[in-house]
């Protein structure tokens, strides 16, 4: 069975520890976050310190610092995603650009390969075939 | 000139949606970005008003080619946190089909890459040979995908005898045709032209964005979770990791397909060796004790972990699936520059990506 360590930390630990992690090159497995029993947001770092998962907990925080400088696309993927999902902000992160189904996808509508309807004229379409 | 060139979501040459924006000067690639999302099904969050044995069925389906590598991740992180130990027999064969996953897998990716770099014979003549595994694998499960093979504590079919040495046939009759395409593959001058120094990702950057899996060990980082963090008895079985310098598409043809050698190793043993325990522990449906675990397995494109949160209650609190995809299509674009856009395919193609893991 493979060994799981929670280790809880406040928000100042978190760029010193992940700057340790990279130099002692161990993986950044995720960032994962989720809203706890008490209604506190619990944001989890995981490194991979083999063979164990060496995982640390900030709670009750929803802004954080990015460790996008230290990890790069391997922190930043999941802080988009967090930043997308949950709300969290992290400092430092550059959040102008959606990650997951970015909006400027409607810019090449009708002149390149990505068609898609913009959602306000799908429904004035349906309001219409329902009157008819 | 500049040019921005749009590939995707939906485009012939990829087989699941991905949008990425090549921004070019004339032919070459100056920089690169890709959007993803155009797959989500929300796995996530409808494996919180699911059941242990309900969410195994359900993470199967996050991917259709690894499967089994969801459930078992899935299983062994519900395993952890209930204190569950799984029978040995149960664990073999576990392995088993986690290896005839990757050795499917491998086939199918190599068989893609040969059909985008204009290979067509070599691809049907490896999708010829992946047909064997996909026979087998349904034999011994039922199934061609979705295998339905995990449980929460052990394995749902048992292998008989009669199949266990059909296995270990089709294991020396795989090394023939096996042998022949890594020939092939390393000698052929069609192939090393296109793939020799093309989107190249040197170890250095492999370890600072985080690429796993072959994709990683194909840029010389030694990781492999099998070997790292031993699980399902994989410390049981003597294998080698293939690892590979160089960092271009070739060394990735290189590394996957020397690992369907390791992984025919391990098959043999598994099956020489199975043990005469139970297979599992009588799939009782389980409460999910309360705490918080993340397990990991050698997926066939690299390290999957699933983050589960219990909270002692049936259904889970709170499943978080991160796949390998997530971890190598960033390097996507640091692999594009200074490339040109005819290779473009085959450099997003070489990180055998999986949009619909990604996504979930």
């Amino acid at each position: 069975m493979q060994e799981y360590k929670r280790i809880d930390i406040s928000k100042d630990q978190i760029v010193p520890i992940a700057e340790r992690m990279r130099k002692e090159n161990r993986y950044l497995v995720m960032i994962h976050a989720f809203i706890n029993t008490e209604g506190q947001m619990d944001i989890s770092w995981d490194y991979a310190v083999n063979p164990a998962v060496e995982s640390y907990h900030v709670v009750g925080e929803t802004t954080v610092p990015s460790i996008g400088e230290i990890y790069d696309v391997a922190a930043i993927w999941p802080e988009r995603e967090l930043n997308e999902l949950f709300n969290i902000q992290f400092e430092g992160l550059d959040t102008s650009k959606r990650l997951f189904l970015p909006e400027d996808m409607l810019e090449t509508q009708g002149r390149g390969q990505i068609m898609v309807t913009p959602l306000s004229e799908l429904v004035e379409k349906n309001r219409k075939e329902a009157e008819q | 000139m500049s040019y921005i060139v749009p590939i995707g979501p939906y485009h012939p040459a990829l087989e699941e949606p991905v949008h990425a924006k090549l921004y070019t000067e004339g032919e070459v690639i100056k920089d690169a970005e890709v959007f993803v999302g155009y797959n989500h099904r929300g796995i996530e969050k409808l494996a919180t008003e699911r059941n242990a044995i309900q969410t195994l069925v359900l993470v199967e389906r996050v991917c259709g080619i690894c499967s089994h590598s969801h459930a078992l991740t899935y299983a062994m992180a519900v395993e952890a946190i209930n204190g569950i130990e799984v029978p040995k027999r149960g664990e073999y064969i576990r392995v088993i089909t986690a290896e005839l996953e990757r050795l499917h897998s491998h086939f199918l990716w190599l068989g893609i890459a040969c059909h985008i770099i204009g290979h067509d014979s070599m691809f049907m003549h490896i999708w010829d040979e992946r047909e064997l595994v996909m026979d087998l694998l349904e034999k011994m499960t039922g199934n061609r995908v979705n295998y339905a093979m995990v449980t929460i504590g052990g394995s749902r079919r048992d292998i008989s005898d009669d199949l266990r040495r059909e296995i270990l046939d089709a294991c020396v009759k795989l090394k023939g045709p096996l042998d022949r395409i890594v020939e092939i593959a390393l000698t052929d001058k069609t192939i090393a032209m296109r793939t020799k120094g093309v989107g190249v990702l040197t170890k250095e950057d492999a370890l600072r964005l985080g690429a796993v899996g072959p994709h990683a060990r194909a840029s010389g980082v030694n990781i492999d979770v099998r070997r790292d963090a031993p699980y399902c008895s994989y410390g049981d079985f003597e294998f080698d990791i293939p690892v590979v310098d160089s960092g271009d598409v070739f060394a990735r043809v290189v590394v996957r397909a020397l690992e369907c050698y390791e992984s025919i190793k391990i098959l043999q043993q598994a099956l020489e060796n199975l043990p005469a325990t139970p297979i599992n522990l009588g799939n009782k449906l389980v409460k999910i004790k309360e705490g918080q675990v993340v397990a990991r397995h050698e997926a066939p494109r690299g390290q999957l972990s699933h983050m589960v949160v219990g909270n002692n209650s049936l259904t889970n609190y709170r499943v978080s699936i991160h796949v390998p995809s997530y971890k190598n299509t960033p390097t996507v674009p640091h692999m594009l520059r200074g490339n040109t856009v005819a290779d473009a395919g085959l450099i997003i193609a070489s990180i055998d990506p999986c949009f619909s893991c990604l996504d979930r």
